[in-house]
């Protein structure tokens, strides 16, 4: 009797997560029934494609790379040091996950209308419809979520590791480099491939601040948004078939680096 | 020398007032205290991981509390250990050489003899998962030692082991100080763990130090209730001083009726007659007397006869609980097994219990 309800409990959990997965298949498989069409194939080649392509990796690349050189730092002072303000720091990183997409984009557009944003502009780089646009809209979008995810990573590192390091002869640096970076270096690799996803999906705050123009800002999602709104449905779904492979790519990564080692 | 002068320490709800301890060259100084009192906030005081409100920090005639960790000389082994995990046993051993920038062959052949003196030369390729508690134990002490510290912090070295492994360390941790005679303080607050390493101690209750001394005038002679208490002390009562008696050099104390006698000479501050004070001795002190061998001059002062109500095993003791005919005062016996099995006893036995006059101590 008892074990009559145990396996009922067993199968409706499993049941619900099996039901998720065919939810999401179901969604990507459907996509396949216009896939073959000669459109297809002239979509998948045109330059237009290939160069949305080339500037989603290269603008996600360098957006996380600028969110990795002040995220780390970031990450290891709000996992190990007590400071004021910390609280109101660490409850700062999550606005870029709170407030839509859009909304980050134009406060960007309304900041570059400001003194110091002509000022940036003019004596700078030019961040409106142009591609440093694109990066600046990721990395503002991912810097918070790194941060946050590269902290949880050093948590997990005892800081007592760093303690027996200094007391051995190693400056905080050394410390640092030789004993807390290879320790959580699976974890932080986790945090930064996630970190990299999420800029190469980055759509709203994306094409608000940088525009839609092919081949000069056009990213990925912002050429299958475009390809939809012009009725190209071959296109749109030659793009999606791309970012949903560089998706469950970055997720396969992402496991691996969890198969870490027992260390003790 | 280890000179700690003047420590405060606020952080969280941890208070730590006016921390004095000092170390001899070569001692090993145990610093007691109930768990969490903070032990291990001195410990990374010590080590300049935590600015102290205020104190001065000598470290073999050098004053360090403005140095950083890695300048101070100092080798800490905390309780969990921290082996780097992703090192394998040599790389752990040699980081401090390597961190430091020694000279490796300077350091080669003590660094050789630390291996064969801990027996883990078989394990030096293993990383510190492949290894056992005791294996991880004696890598951390390694660890420690290689670069020759001026000092050696421990934490709770002998927690969380099993009894054997425990007993092996003990022992090692003996043979690593007599050969090599790193002045180490070990913090603990296991009173047994102290007992069989320490030369000094320094016993830290609430924030406060109640008492420093040898081993020995801690253990036989605390300083107060709260000290001997907290060293697991059973045998304290509530006494009166009834006499000075100035021919035979004698106090006698009375408890419930009974008389003790212990010797005036123990006691620097003079005694008054009159006065209110805990009378205490240790359970290994309380003798059992065997009716058919005579009373030794030195006993003969505190005989005092009862019954035995109940008895222990401890493995490597037996507990006897006994109370005196009158007056009805409890003692906490402890007889080493082959004691006890001569002795015969059994619950309800009318035997004699005799106290040396040395080891009973009073706190006033």
């Amino acid at each position: 009797m008892e074990d009559d309800e145990e396996m009922n409990f067993r199968y409706t959990m499993i049941g619900a997560a099996v039901c998720i997965f065919i939810f999401y298949l179901g969604l990507i498989l459907s996509l396949f029934y216009f896939v073959g069409g000669k459109g297809f194939w002239d979509a998948l080649s045109h330059p237009n494609t290939l160069f949305s392509i080339r500037m989603s990796l290269i603008a996600a690349t360098i957006a996380t790379f600028f969110a990795v050189i002040i995220g780390l730092p970031s990450a290891y002072a709000l996992s190990r040091f007590k400071f004021f303000g910390k609280e109101i720091l660490d409850t700062f990183l999550e606005i870029p996950m709170i407030i839509s997409p859009i909304a980050l984009g134009a406060a960007f557009l309304v900041f570059f209308n400001t003194p110091l944003g002509e000022l940036i502009q003019n004596k700078g780089i030019f961040f409106v419809f142009e591609v440093p646009g694109i990066i600046l809209a990721q990395f503002a979008t991912i810097a918070g979520l790194a941060t946050r995810l590269m902290k949880a990573s050093l948590d997990e590192i005892s800081p007592r590791y760093e303690a027996v390091a200094r007391s051995l002869g190693s400056s905080p640096w050394q410390a640092f480099y030789r004993v807390t970076l290879p320790l959580s270096f699976r974890g932080l690799l986790a945090s930064v491939i996630l970190a990299w996803a999420k800029a190469f999906g980055e759509f709203g705050a994306t094409v608000t601040l940088a525009g839609a123009m092919p081949r000069k800002t056009e990213t990925m999602p912002i050429a299958i948004f475009t390809a939809l709104a012009s009725a190209n449905i071959e296109k749109a779904i030659v793009l999606i078939l791309i970012l949903v492979g560089f998706g469950l790519l970055t997720l396969y990564g992402v496991r691996l680096t969890g198969k870490r080692y027992r260390y003790d | 020398m280890i000179k700690i002068e003047g420590l405060h320490i606020l952080f969280d709800t941890f208070k730590i007032i006016d921390l004095n301890i000092q170390i001899e060259e070569g001692e090993f100084h145990f610093l007691l205290g109930p768990t969490g009192s903070g032990k291990t906030l001195i410990l990374e005081s010590i080590m300049g991981l935590r600015k102290p409100r205020t104190g001065r920090i000598w470290i073999a005639d050098r004053e360090v509390q403005s140095l950083p960790p890695e300048r101070r000389g100092i080798s800490y082994v905390p309780q969990d250990l921290a082996l780097f995990p992703h090192l394998n046993v040599k790389e752990n051993i040699l980081f401090g050489i390597k961190a430091r920038d020694l000279d490796m062959k300077t350091y080669e052949e003590h660094v050789y003899t630390l291996v064969e003196v801990m027996r883990i030369d078989h394990l030096l390729e293993r990383y510190p998962a492949h290894l056992s508690g005791g294996e991880k134990k004696r890598v951390a002490l390694l660890r420690a030692l290689a670069p020759k510290p001026k000092l050696l912090l421990l934490d709770e070295p002998l927690s969380g082991l099993d009894l054997s492994i425990k007993i092996d360390i003990q022992h090692l941790l003996k043979n690593l100080h007599s050969a090599f005679h790193t002045t180490t303080l070990c913090v603990t607050h296991d009173f047994e763990e102290a007992h069989s390493l320490a030369h000094g101690m320094t016993i830290f209750i609430d924030g406060k130090v109640e008492q420093v001394g040898k081993r020995d005038d801690v253990f036989l002679r605390p300083k107060s209730k709260k000290v001997a208490q907290f060293l697991g002390a059973k045998n304290i009562y509530r006494a009166k001083v009834l006499k000075n008696e100035e021919s035979s050099q004698r106090l006698i104390l009375g408890v419930n009726g009974l008389l003790f006698s212990i010797p005036i000479s123990s006691y620097q501050d003079k005694i008054e007659v009159g006065k209110e004070v805990d009378l205490f001795i240790r359970p290994e002190e309380v003798m059992i007397l065997r009716e058919d061998k005579p009373v030794k001059d030195s006993l003969k002062r505190n005989v005092f006869e009862g019954e035995v109500l109940d008895m222990t095993d401890k493995e490597r003791y037996h507990l006897v609980y006994f109370q005196t005919t009158e007056g009805r005062i409890p003692f906490e016996i402890s007889i080493p097994n082959y004691t006890f099995r001569n002795l015969n006893l059994s619950i309800g036995n009318k035997v004699r219990i005799a106290l040396r006059e040395e080891s009973l101590w009073m706190m006033s």
